[in-house]
């Protein structure tokens, strides 16, 4: 690698070099503070990633350095930034290592980064890799804790199927037309004849290893679980980093998929209402947040799939628009949960919050408003985000998944005001307080301030997505 | 239609924002229940003034009286525009005076005081809106911030049965305005195709060409949204139980202000986008307007609950007003927007003292009350007053609305308007009901007098300042319309010659 490829890839690298450094200065020096370290690496390198001018459009045929690779880059850095902040009390009351912990995210935004930024097939599968493995070690963190541990497990059996036909859709393209560079991989797959055919069947393997990852209908069935026993930080994070990077990724797939996209459409389509449907109906019944949430993240990729299934510079501004409202709503209800979790019990079940919202207002007014943005009430950012979807939705001739869409919206709307009634329309218990920590305090209120103010007024966010697109 | 100016100072903006800012203001200061209630009664009282001043200081035209436009979000071609004719203005005062009377009989609120204040200011931003917005998706998201506060409202403050009240209101109102979402949507996408200009502004869009097919359905789509609003039967079942359910602040501003935005709805933006589709839907919503009218009549004599009792009242009074509507001329919708005005402040008052009430004696049942009149003398002569005047006696307000709709409507339906006459007389026996069983008689079982317990005290001060200017207005309303009159004549002109006459 010359030196204008390594100051190309700088973010990446600074992440990648922060956390090895983090984990062996953390060998010598174990303490806490390696997590509020490991905040100011990812902050630099979201910074690096914004403020650096990139040397050369493209590292290596791999991963590439434009505006929209970057701009995810900083992203998932500030996410990975954010959630370390939420966790400093939640490691801290639960003893877990500050060192490994925070090396642990930096990797794993380090990974999303290249994921998102992945311009062929073999960066695409390894920036997924990068921290799917990082996730296998954080989600089971708490050793202690045997959910935590099926929790590992699961994802890890699954996750490496997953892999598994990732790799093998990605060898049969690669057979098919003889590259893994992103526009000539589907230009030898485009007319008919040769190899084309195989070249379809490693598409649907990759499909089958994405909707795992993002957890699309039906491969959704993971998900409830990983979320339940994972710790609340790392759920935040898995729940709207690691989904993210993987749909930030698609789109420029999708746009070199060229006239090929015809050929995916029903199965996109199927995979879109399937998610939708399913999702819905399981969060209706649920009665735990981590679980319903993890159904709703479900529908929320069916959304994000109408997005890629309409295709076009419209539907994609709509979809990132959607994807940054997701993850700012997501990483705060986490982020509440997180909060609130004391020494031996972290709350999940409803029951649980019962009349909290009068013995902690200000979290618990972040939490409705995130479960209200996550519905898509106005005047919060999710009602836009909807309501982009929807628009490309019936402009690119989808109707039918309009209707779906709306519906599913509706019912949205009463797994999401369930908690939000036992928040605030239920008798109060006479609980000790659940006290939070600074650094939360901080990450809930700018969560807050986003949904809010991008809610009101999201032209700029709009205009900025649209000059990112490739 | 003409346009005014765009106004050098944002007057409109004022009103509209006035009261969010005294929510923030009163978020700030939680801690201070005391200051938050004169916080909210200085904001609402701020915006009654500034809306009296502009019923005062405009001129009765017809077209817009005041406007704002602004960019807002260029890539959807959504912009922040705002508009003041003749009703919004009728409407905007109507708010402004029924939200003051929200915050003082919701004086005393003991339950976070902070948080329901807040909440009723809100809600008054989300009313105000509502009647101001012309873009249509700055429409559309006024109306949803009129959802959620109400949620609240009855979900934490209301009586016994609340969270299920709450929740019915919420999903009937919502899946009616995700409808009104998908058909705004659709227009928009239309109209892009046909001009290549994709905008939400409602006057750009009454220019859409559509066929016969797709205008029904879009109008459906609209049409749903606002008669579950209004409440039109059969779509009136969350009416009674959320009217019940809620705090007396939330039911004045249920009934006096959350029907009238489904009403004004319908004139606004409905009737005026889809022309053809409303003219066929015509006959269709006069019959269902009758049968509301009878329908509703028929369920409040058999109520024991007087909260409930005035709750389909209500449904019975919208009923004439569509109906109103629907005949389609001057004297007919004159007098239906005069009846959402009187109906407003006659059932807001009614609402007001029926929350009186039930400080005083703990209960809303007709089974247990009876002979307040030899208690409570004055609290009595109001409520009297007010009974009457909403079951159309000659003189006070709700029977000026509702000749006129009579007389308008038996020009284009002679049938339906006579059967409709008699539901006014169906009106008249379950309030008397009402009125015998809670003044006459001998004294209920609610009202008798503990033994440790005084007298229940009459009217007190706060009460009294709330109640004369409601009950001035009230046979001002009755005796004297025509001030009110004046400033709608002129849109309703250009409200129905936008449609086609039938």
């Amino acid at each position: 690698m010359s030196g204008l490829e390594l100051q190309s890839l700088l973010p990446q690298i600074l992440l990648a070099l922060g956390a090895t450094a983090v984990l062996m200065l953390g060998a010598w020096y174990p303490s806490r503070n390696w997590i509020l370290a490991g905040a100011a690496i990812a902050l630099l390198a979201a910074l690096s990633a914004g403020l650096i001018a990139p040397a050369i459009p493209e590292v290596a045929q791999l991963y590439s350095t434009g505006s929209y690779a970057r701009f995810f880059v900083a992203l998932w850095s500030i996410l990975g930034a954010l959630t370390l902040l939420l966790s400093l009390r939640y490691t801290e009351i639960h003893d877990l290592p500050g060192s490994e912990y925070a090396a642990l995210v930096l990797f794993a935004s380090c990974g999303m980064g290249l994921l998102s930024a992945a311009t062929s097939l073999i960066g695409l599968f390894l920036g997924l890799e990068a921290f799917t493995l990082v996730f296998y070690v954080l989600i089971a963190f708490k050793r202690e804790d045997s959910r935590g541990a099926e929790a590992g497990l699961k994802y890890l059996v699954l996750g490496a199927v997953a892999t598994g036909f990732l790799a093998f859709g990605i060898a049969l393209i690669y057979a098919a037309s003889g590259s893994f560079h992103l526009p000539e991989a589907f230009a030898g797959l485009q007319q008919d004849g040769g190899m084309r055919a195989l070249g379809l069947v490693g598409w649907a393997l990759m499909l089958v290893a994405i909707g795992f990852k993002v957890s699309l209908a039906p491969f959704h069935l993971w998900t409830p679980d990983v979320y339940q026993g994972a710790p609340a930080p790392v759920t935040g994070l898995l729940a709207t980093g690691s989904k993210g990077a993987v749909i930030a990724a698609l789109v420029p797939l999708f746009v070199a998929l060229g006239p090929l996209k015809a050929d995916l459409e029903q199965i996109l389509w199927v995979l879109a209402a399937l998610s939708l449907l399913a999702g819905t109906f399981a969060a209706l019944p649920q009665r735990n947040l981590k679980r319903m949430l993890a159904y709703s993240s479900v529908v929320h990729m069916g959304y994000l799939m109408i997005g890629l299934l309409v295709g076009g510079p419209a539907a994609y501004r709509a979809l990132l628009f959607y994807l940054i409202a997701y993850t700012v709503a997501t990483l705060g209800a986490f982020g509440v949960l997180s909060s609130f979790s004391q020494r031996d019990d972290e709350p999940q079940e409803y029951a649980d919050f019962r009349g909290l919202g009068y013995l902690h207002p200000r979290r618990s007014s972040v939490l409705a408003a995130c479960l209200l943005s996550l519905a898509g009430i106005p005047p919060l950012v999710g009602f836009f985000a909807k309501f982009g979807i929807i628009a490309a939705a019936l402009k690119g001739g989808y109707p039918g998944l309009a209707v779906i869409a709306i519906l599913a919206a509706l019912a949205s709307l009463y797994y999401y005001l369930t908690p939000i009634i036992v928040l605030f329309m239920q008798q109060r218990d006479a609980r000790q307080l659940r006290r939070g920590g600074r650094y939360e305090y901080f990450v809930l209120t700018l969560c807050f301030a986003v949904l809010l103010l991008l809610g009101i007024y999201p032209a700029p966010l709009f205009q900025f997505l649209a000059s990112l697109l490739p | 239609m003409t346009f005014a100016a765009p106004t050098e100072f944002p007057i409109l903006s004022l009103v509209l924002w006035l009261p969010f800012v005294g929510t923030l203001l009163c978020l700030l200061m939680r801690h201070s229940p005391q200051a938050c209630r004169w916080l909210a009664l200085l904001a609402t009282l701020s915006v009654l003034l500034l809306t009296v001043g502009l019923f005062v200081g405009l001129p009765a035209e017809p077209g817009w009286l005041l406007k704002e436009n602004y960019a807002w979000i260029p890539s959807f071609g959504i912009r922040y525009s705002l508009a003041l004719d003749g009703i919004s203005l009728l409407l905007i005062s109507l708010t402004a005076l029924l939200q003051v009377a929200a915050v003082l009989i919701s004086w005393k609120q003991q339950e976070h005081p902070p948080l329901f204040y807040a909440l009723v200011l809100v809600l008054e931003t989300g009313i105000l809106g509502v009647f101001l917005a012309t873009d249509l998706i700055l429409f559309y998201l006024f109306w949803e911030l009129m959802l959620i506060p109400m949620l609240f409202l009855i979900g934490i403050w209301g009586h016994e049965n609340r969270v299920y009240a709450a929740l019915k209101f919420f999903f009937f109102t919502l899946t009616g305005s995700l409808c009104l979402l998908l058909a705004i949507i659709s227009l928009y996408l239309i109209h892009g195709e046909q001009t290549g200009v994709y905008s939400f502004a409602f006057e750009t869009l009454k220019q859409t060409q559509l066929t016969g097919g797709m205008e029904m359905l879009l109008y459906l789509g609209f049409l749903l949204a606002f008669v579950v609003k209004v409440p039109l039967f059969p779509f009136h079942t969350w009416l009674p139980d959320a009217h019940t359910e809620a705090p007396a602040a939330g039911s004045v501003d249920l009934a006096g202000l959350l029907l009238k935005t489904g009403i004004y709805g319908l004139i606004r933006f409905a009737f005026p986008l889809f022309p053809h589709a409303a003219e066929q839907s015509l006959p269709y919503l006069a019959v269902l307007a009758l049968i509301g009218i009878f329908y509703a009549a028929w369920i409040a004599y058999a109520q024991t609950d007087i909260k409930r009792v005035v709750a389909y009242s209500s449904v019975a009074h919208m009923g004439f007003v569509i109906l109103g509507l629907s005949a389609w001329n001057q004297l007919a919708w004159e007098g239906a927007l005069l009846l959402m005005i009187n109906h407003g402040v006659t059932t807001g008052g009614l609402f007001i003292l029926i929350a009186m009430l039930q400080e005083r004696t703990g209960s809303r049942d007709l089974r247990g009350l009876g002979g307040v009149w030899k208690t409570l003398p004055f609290f009595s002569a109001f409520f009297l007053l007010f009974c009457l005047a909403s079951l159309g006696l000659p003189g006070l307000a709700n029977f000026a609305g509702e000749i006129l709709v009579l007389l308008g409507a038996f020009a284009r339906w002679p049938l339906l308007a006579a059967l409709a006459a008699a539901g006014v007389v169906f009106s008249a026996a379950y309030m008397l009901r009402v009125v015998q069983g809670v003044l006459w008689g001998p004294l209920g079982q609610s009202c008798k007098i503990d033994v440790k317990d005084s007298l229940p005290t009459d009217l007190d001060r706060r009460e009294w300042i709330l109640l004369i200017p409601l009950a001035l207005l009230v046979v001002w309303l009755g005796l004297y319309p025509a001030p009110v009159l004046e400033p709608l004549r002129g849109p309703i002109g250009l409200l129905l010659q936008a449609g086609v006459l039938p």
